[in-house]
């Protein structure tokens, strides 16, 4: 179940302000799922750390644990906010960031791609959990208990933002999981610096300190944070693109892949997956050992992500989502993110494993090994993801850095005994070793399992995010697919049983689905999207939606590049445009040519507003919407909304073009429309001309003969194969070609095979398109100054 | 410890050519994994037996989906649950309606009834195909007879549009349906050393000659049946036999074109009169049903038998029939030479696919 938080969209932030000068347009097409930028409506403003208020918070809910685990990402260290947020607070934050705590503003962005210049900084992910009853709210039916756990929630990720210097929280999304009465919250985003520049409304008119740092490639990569309190335990360094400013050593975050960052050689998808078993238990006392076992699993399945991105040699994480579900007797963590080594960040050092008993001879013999296969699994994957740094003399001279020792930092896979070792420095050369200490049985699994993580097929690569860094050149060929495997445990397992059963579960997984795509060879999985779950006690549930892209080997990167972007800026332009269309519907004015109505009547228009907030995934197109209305407000002073159907006129595909291409269609001998589908917010080599609205559907499907039906896989292959089916009918019927940001949010699925019955629900949505392929498109030589004098002869009418 | 469900929906259907292939031949699950490690794409791909099992159960599921959807191949194209590129339909139409030569010459020209579906079994079991595998085949046999069966025009063209198969196999069932309906006997031992594409170009010399739809395509009539008038005058071919002056100046006119010619000149001349009584005993009896059953084990003992037994090249038949045909014409007294023309036009190139060497 998921908790959509009460989007408050409130005006005066980053809309509708003339004189924004928006003509180059984002280059990607802005993609998240919600648009909310949270702002309580009760306008309390905060002053000091939000620790406190959960702990005021928890009694009031009857809660007998508010057990949420913070954490901070970056150079991942646990962190311990309340001892930091003192000093900062103290200190004072950014100017820009004062700006925002002034207004009480910390907005919080579920987008996950921003335009280029627009994250000044990043600063890692933040998160917060919390563990709640639901049997302790008084009245289910109203949303004021829920509210305030989310508020508490928020707040958290707030503080701990700030605790990182920033000002803004992005790639923002909350989930639930529940299990009984039990449930878990959990918010996670990535703190960061947002640009003044594209918040004109804000009190902003102090220069902001980082204004002269926004350096192309680099600039989001250093530190927002002041580095003489660095707020937890990290190694700095001079960015190594532009040798100013401050970079960390590591970069986790829960965005997509700035475009203007520079990356060396590929990304690829990297797991970290956990299972944990819990005694049974009731209310409290069930939460409260849920809330104990919380901070451990992030804290493995951190050190999990950590230990494989440096065994990829990389040294950010991007797209990073941590599910944790809760069964009766387990917990289950998976994390999911895409790996890539960023430029600007130092080159991860290797892995280091040293023994805990050193006397034994076989045993170091082991160790050393381990180690020789760990070093050669680093250099196979070096060249595999084509990772080769330019070397760069590290230059700790005159760091500031306050604490110049080398760290070394030990990562076990069990933190209790964490801090009996401390003092290792092992750090060899100039590069900081990553130690990996085994001491007992479950730590060698540990290893093995990195080890063992099979190697992605050639041909193939994978990432979670929109697109691959180092691969521009898509062919047209794409194949969305979703796959759903349940896996039944056996009961009395221990951790590392159900550890390597999990992990298993999701590499057979992962190996099934290049197996079946090898046909698109070359071709990258984006957009891999896991969802685990715990439908019943003894059965684990996942399910992967993912879009499979080929691209072209042959074409120079350079040139795929260029395209790339060209494409990319040329759809949003034409987003825009489309997207007008849709207002000119929703307004629907009597008369519109003679409209007097005015940009800000619009603005503040409350039916249309709401209207458009209603819809989750329209208010992606809304802030495209805002920029265009901001462009034409600032070049006419009028602005009226009936421009648009002069617009429509101007549209590159004319009414009878799209009817010729529809019988063209139809032509190929079916009359059943091909409608592509991705999860993804453009399709390669097209160019998407109109969004026709969301797609947002529900399906609940039962059998009472499920043993007629093919048993449990043949019912739930049927089933989604008619939601695809039903969801390209639907577009086709609204008469478009394709659905992007395809997802399916739920897929609830339980069975009783005793009694021949099984139900599922599901729920996908996505945006109906029409889009146009590029080659064709050309053909029809498409003016784009028509389109302007349309308007301008419009703007005069009024 | 199981997986208790796995499944992969694609949006455009992912179907793989040789998986497909083996479902289509009636493997089990296990045994096409086993075929598939055979065929080595596991090394092809790194993948492993588990990762092949799972594809494979998938796939076969898919292909259970569709097979309600291929026994009517135009809904194929119409359909909303699977969107599969039209080349993808056309290839799984085709191999679908595929069937084995090894298994139609069992069945030709029998009834497709129950009682020969029953008879499987014993099929399955002589050719080696797997039974899951015949019965396919079979009911694609039936699905096609009972929709072209009441069809008005030409056959081959109705099989190709109501399950939009290429021309070739749109003949060959031309040729199935044919047979089944005129119950022609094509299993007797005498007949075996004959393939199914001998018995499908034969039907298809028939259909194209023989029936009603051959000389006339407004007729409202159908393919499959022979031409009834046509049989009748078939009977007016006796003369040629019974009237002894005929005969004599038939074989007179032969021999004098044959003499020299060919080897087997002495074997020809001595066999005149048999063959030919053979041959027009065949036209006049074809008004019986019985005895249009009985057509091609009447060629192949009247005709083909004497001449092989003399050791007649295929140039030698003919040289022979060419001549026997044409020599007809000359006679005066002989009035039939339209119904002669197509008879002997469909007999000579009959007889020519049926001999062997």
């Amino acid at each position: 179940m998921e908790c959509v938080p009460p989007c408050s969209d409130r005006p005066g932030f980053g809309e509708e302000t003339p004189g924004v000068p928006l003509s180059s347009g984002p280059p990607t097409p802005l993609r998240a799922q919600t648009f909310s930028s949270f702002s309580p409506s009760k306008s309390y403003s905060r002053q000091s750390s939000s620790s406190d208020t959960e702990l005021s918070l928890t009694p009031k809910t009857g809660m007998g644990s508010g057990g949420s685990a913070g954490k901070e990402a970056g150079p991942l260290k646990v962190f311990l906010r309340q001892q930091t947020q003192s000093a900062l607070e103290q200190r004072g934050v950014s100017s820009s960031s004062e700006a925002f705590v002034r207004t009480g503003e910390y907005p919080f962005f579920t987008l996950t791609a921003f335009p280029p210049g627009f994250l000044l900084h990043v600063g890692g992910v933040v998160s917060a959990r919390s563990v709640k009853l639901l049997d302790r709210i008084h009245n289910p039916d109203e949303p004021e208990t829920r509210d305030a756990w989310w508020e508490e929630i928020r707040q958290e990720i707030k503080s701990h933002a700030k605790a990182l210097g920033c000002h803004a929280v992005v790639g923002y999304s909350e989930s639930t999981s529940i299990c009984e009465e039990v449930c878990i919250l959990s918010a996670s985003g990535t703190a960061a610096i947002l640009s003044s520049r594209f918040m004109q409304d804000g009190p902003l008119d102090v220069e902001h300190r980082f204004e002269e740092v926004v350096s192309p490639g680099c600039g989001f990569c250093h530190i927002p944070y002041d580095e003489l309190n660095i707020p937890f335990p990290a190694q700095l360094t001079y960015c190594y693109c532009c040798r100013r400013y401050k970079v960390p050593d590591v970069l986790f975050t829960t965005i997509d892949l700035p475009t203007e960052a520079n990356v060396t050689g590929k990304g690829c998808l990297i797991q970290a997956r956990l299972c944990r078993t819990k005694k049974k238990a009731q209310g409290e006392g069930n939460a409260t050992a849920i809330s104990n076992l919380l901070p451990f699993l992030e804290y493995e399945l951190h050190t999990q992500l950590m230990n494989k991105l440096k065994l990829r040699g990389m040294n950010a994480l991007f797209g990073l989502r941590i599910q944790i579900s809760v069964g009766e007797t387990m917990l289950l963590g998976l994390a999911s993110a895409t790996g890539v080594y960023l430029t600007a960040l130092p080159s991860p050092g290797g892995i280091q494993i040293t023994g805990k008993t050193p006397s034994d001879i076989t045993y170091e013999q082991h160790i050393s090994n381990m180690q020789k296969k760990i070093n050669d699994t680093i250099t196979k994957n070096k060249e595999l993801y084509e990772i080769n740094p330019p070397e760069v003399v590290e230059e700790i001279i005159g760091s500031p850095i306050p604490e110049p020792r080398q760290r070394s930092r030990l990562f076990r896979s069990h933190s209790e005994s964490s801090d009996e070792v401390s003092e290792l420095d092992l750090s060899h050369g100039k590069k900081d070793a990553f130690v990996l200490e085994i001491d007992d049985t479950d730590a060698v699994e540990d290893i093995h399992a990195l080890l063992t993580d099979f190697s992605i097929p050639a041909g193939f690569y994978s990432c979670n995010t929109e697109i691959m860094p180092g691969i521009q050149n898509w062919t047209s060929a794409i194949q969305m697919f979703t796959s759903v495997r349940v896996f039944r445990l056996n009961t009395n397992l221990t951790n590392q049983g159900l550890n390597k059963i999990f992990s298993d579960l999701c590499e057979n997984l992962l190996k099934s689905l290049y197996f079946k795509l090898r046909s698109m060879v070359p071709c990258c999985l984006c957009h891999l999207n896991f969802t685990v779950a715990i439908p019943e006690d003894e059965l684990i549930q996942v399910a992967v939606t993912a879009v499979a892209m080929s691209f072209d080997k042959e074409q120079t990167l350079e040139n795929g590049k260029q395209s790339g972007e060209k494409t990319l800026i040329k759809a949003i332009t034409d987003e825009q445009l489309q997207f007008s269309l849709e207002l000119n519907a929703e307004t629907s004015s009597p008369n519109p040519l003679s409209s007097p109505k005015g940009l800000s009547d619009v603005g503040s228009h409350p039916s249309a507003r709401a209207s458009s907030v209603d819809y989750s995934s329209f208010a992606d197109r809304c802030s495209s919407w805002i920029e265009q209305l901001k462009l034409k407000a600032h070049t006419i002073r009028r602005g009226s909304v009936k421009t648009t159907s002069s617009m429509e006129k101007a549209s590159p595909l004319p009414e009878g073009r799209s009817r010729s291409l529809r019988s063209n269609r139809s032509y190929s001998g079916s009359s059943v429309a091909v409608v592509k589908m991705t999860p993804l917010s453009f399709i390669p080599g097209a160019k998407i001309i109109k969004y026709l609205g969301i797609i947002n559907m529900f399906f609940i499907r039962e059998t009472t003969s499920l043993r007629e039906e093919g048993g449990v896989s043949g019912f739930l292959h049927t089933f989604i194969a008619e939601v695809f089916a039903m969801v390209r009918a639907h577009v086709a019927a609204l008469g478009g070609n394709a659905v992007v940001s395809y997802s399916m949010k739920e897929c609830v699925f339980m069975e009783n095979p005793n009694k021949n019955q099984a139900q599922c629900l599901i729920n996908v949505s996505g945006d109906a398109v029409i889009f146009v392929r590029e080659s064709e498109l050309e053909l029809t030589s498409v003016q784009p100054q028509s389109a302007t004098t349309q308007t301008s002869n419009g703007g005069e009418g009024t | 410890m199981s997986v208790e469900l796995d499944v992969f929906v694609g949006n455009t259907t992912i179907m793989d050519k040789e998986v497909y292939q083996l479902w289509l031949n009636g493997y089990t699950v296990n045994d096409a994994v086993k075929f598939r490690i055979e065929g080595g794409v596991m090394e092809e791909c790194e993948a492993s037996a588990e990762v092949l099992l799972s594809d494979t159960m998938d796939q076969y599921r898919t292909f259970q989906m569709c097979e309600r959807l291929l026994h009517h191949p135009a809904k194929l194209a119409n359909q909303l649950l699977f969107q599969i590129p039209p080349d993808r339909q056309a290839m799984l139409i085709e191999r679908y309606y595929a069937f084995d030569d090894s298994f139609v010459r069992e069945v030709l020209g029998k009834k497709l009834s129950k009682g020969t579906k029953k008879d499987l079994d014993d099929v399955s079991l002589k050719t080696g195909i797997t039974l899951k595998s015949c019965r396919r085949q079979f009911d694609n046999f039936k699905r096609v007879f009972k929709v072209v069966e009441e069809l008005k025009g030409p056959l081959v063209e109705n099989i190709r549009q109501h399950f939009l198969l290429p021309d070739q196999l749109a003949g060959d069932y031309a040729a199935i349906v044919f047979f089944a309906n005129n119950r022609f006997e094509t299993g007797k031992k005498k007949l075996l050393y004959l393939t199914f594409q001998d018995f499908a170009f034969c039907a298809g010399q028939l259909i194209n000659n023989w029936t009603v739809g051959a000389v006339d395509n407004m007729m409202e009539d159908m393919d499959v049946d022979l031409d009834k008038e046509f049989l009748q005058d078939l009977k007016d071919l006796k003369i040629l036999i019974t009237d002894k002056d005929l005969l004599d100046q038939h074989k007179s006119l032969v021999c004098t074109a044959l003499r020299g010619k060919t080897n087997v000149f002495n074997e020809m001349e001595a066999n005149f009169k048999n063959l030919s009584r053979g041959l027009v005993n065949i036209a006049a009896k074809l008004i019986n049903a019985k005895d249009v059953r009985d057509f091609f084990i009447d060629i192949v003992e009247k005709f083909i038998e004497p001449c092989r037994s003399d050791k007649w090249t295929s140039i030698d038949v003919n040289l022979y029939l060419t001549h026997y045909t044409n020599s007809v014409h000359i006679l005066d007294t002989f009035k039939y030479h339209a119904v002669w023309t197509r008879y002997m036009g469909v007999i000579k190139s009959c007889i020519l696919r049926m001999y062997h060497d």
